[in-house]
């Protein structure tokens, strides 16, 4: 599974599609090398599930291609190297998971092996119920398990936490690392923001169908290098303009791109400050920012 | 490819067969309409003809209800859609669903005749029962091309009430439950110009050792192929093809 690191596991150019009256998605490009994971980001009806249908090679995009691993999205090579979860876990209720997953796997051609994807997901007590009476997060196990039984190169998951429990978010994202370890590359839809610092590497933000932010997390993060500092300060004191701080709860908080200045800065007024915390942005506040540009030097 | 196609018509039955509410009344109800009123109808001939005509119209309930009904629902689901990302010739799950509908339709025929053969007493010619299959067999390719067209353009929602607003009309207009001498000038006038009149004169044909008419086999491959145009004409609507992007040459 392992990859040169300039190959590219899927690239996509000018996508755009549009359903009736409605431009789903204006113009998405994508440069994901192998071994990565991308996390697409983005509002409601941002686009995400038509871009991620079109890199599947579910929708037919009206202009652009999807190549995955050199291979038109959607060709029989291309599907030979995905796996795929089912956006919404409907399954045939008359079916078991170990059918299912059974399924899967003879469509890849792989046999399927219950001992490392049954411990994985969770499914040993469900594995032969019927699907019938499932809950959604049992059903959403399923899903994940079904995405992986292939062996796939690219895995493509849309939304796959949703609905279960945090024991099973847990469980996902150590599956979710060791394949991207273990040089698989995964690309994933969510709006749970812990999730894609968890796993992914790089993000695409899409607003409105269109890229509007695109790039490695660790690349991001050295080219804004905000720093969020919390203090504590006696009763009746006041933090001095210069420190921008906005209160937060009992304390105080300020956010500098240049962490060292400001707290030399701190320690050279004699400012009061106690408890002090040193945090970089998180991934969901970081973009906030740069999107609006309110950060401050 | 037959390995994916084992595993998919495998899939495709087990689904099936483990809803009885649904393949159960599809194999049932032409037999049962058969005992009703065909066995009981006179004898001879006529029950044999009236045989042949409840084997048309178990085709038809096959084809309208285990591919229009059940393609129009499929269609909707994400596992559809998620089976689309699979390896394999994307026509693997309607080949299997093809072959799936071969056996329901011999299931639902094979109880037909049984039921003729015991409450009718019916006997034919080896060559006969082997055109009836034959004609069972070109009505079967016909109704699932028909349903297949049905279920592009249903919704989930609309495919049983489109179905039987379709089916029911269609048995009645063929001749399949009142034999077209005993229908009205005007309804003989149209009759002769449906599908389902075609599938029956090929079946009635067979019973009474008559050949196939030409004029029959063309109009049921007219309909045949409309259906798979029109099945094709809704696909395109939701797979429009690629464009250049206007303002960008190339990708």
């Amino acid at each position: 599974m392992t990859q040169p690191p300039q190959t590219l596991a899927l690239k996509a150019r000018n996508l755009a599609k549009r359903f009736g009256p409605v431009q789903a998605v204006t113009r998405i490009d994508i440069d994901l090398p192998a071994g990565q994971a991308l996390g697409l980001l983005g509002p409601n009806g941002a686009g995400k599930s038509t871009t991620l249908a079109m890199l599947m090679g579910l929708a037919a995009p009206d202009t652009g291609q999807v190549l995955v691993f050199g291979h038109p999205a959607g060709s029989a090579r291309a599907r030979r190297i995905t796996g795929a979860t089912p956006q919404a876990a409907d399954f045939p209720d008359q079916l078991t998971p170990r059918e299912i997953l059974t399924y899967a796997a003879a469509r890849y051609g792989v046999p399927l092996r219950p001992d490392d994807i049954v411990p994985q997901f969770g499914l040993g007590a469900l594995i032969d119920r019927r699907l019938a009476g499932f809950s959604g997060g049992e059903m959403r196990r399923v899903a994940l398990a079904l995405a992986f039984v292939g062996r796939p190169r690219l895995v493509f998951l849309d939304e796959p936490t949703t609905g279960l429990d945090s024991a099973a978010q847990d469980g996902f994202r150590t599956v979710a690392q060791n394949y991207v370890t273990q040089g698989g590359t995964l690309i994933l839809t969510s709006h749970h923001w812990p999730e894609i610092e968890a796993i992914c590497t790089a993000i695409t933000l899409i607003d409105r169908g269109e890229t509007v932010l695109s790039g490695r997390i660790d690349t991001i993060r050295a080219q804004t290098r905000i720093t969020r500092i919390g203090f504590a300060l006696p009763q009746d004191t006041t933090p001095p303009d210069w420190l921008a701080a906005t209160p937060d709860g009992t304390r105080w908080q300020s956010e500098s791109t240049d962490s060292d200045a400001l707290l030399r800065r701190m320690v050279a007024e004699a400012l009061p400050f106690r408890d002090l915390t040193l945090q970089p942005l998180d991934l969901k506040d970081l973009i906030h920012r740069l999107r609006h540009k309110e950060a401050r030097p | 490819m037959i390995r994916h196609l084992t595993t998919e018509t495998t899939l495709t039955l087990r689904i099936l067969f483990r809803q009885p509410g649904f393949w159960i009344p599809t194999v049932l109800f032409p037999a049962m309409l058969y005992a009703f009123f065909g066995a009981n109808s006179g004898g001879g001939t006529w029950a044999a003809n009236a045989m042949a005509s409840f084997a048309i119209y178990a085709v038809l309930g096959v084809g309208f209800f285990q591919f229009g009904v059940s393609v129009a629902q499929d269609r909707a689901t994400a596992f559809a859609r998620w089976q689309r990302s699979l390896p394999g010739h994307a026509a693997l799950p309607w080949v299997a669903r093809i072959m799936v509908s071969v056996l329901v339709v011999t299931m639902a025929v094979a109880l037909v005749v049984a039921v003729a053969r015991a409450m009718a007493d019916i006997t034919l010619p080896a060559l006969a029962w082997a055109r009836l299959g034959a004609a069972c067999l070109m009505a079967s390719v016909a109704a699932t091309v028909m349903g297949i067209a049905l279920g592009h353009l249903a919704s989930a929602r609309t495919a049983v009430p489109l179905a039987n607003l379709v089916y029911l009309p269609l048995a009645y207009l063929g001749g399949l439950w009142v034999p077209p001498m005993l229908m009205p000038e005007a309804i003989n006038a149209l009759s002769v110009w449906m599908p389902t009149r075609a599938m029956g004169e090929l079946a009635w044909a067979a019973i009474e050792g008559r050949p196939f008419a030409p004029r029959d086999l063309g109009l049921l491959a007219a309909w045949t192929l409309a259906a798979a145009a029109l099945t094709r004409a809704t696909q395109m609507h939701h797979h429009r093809p690629r464009l250049p992007h206007p303002n960008r040459a190339g990708g």
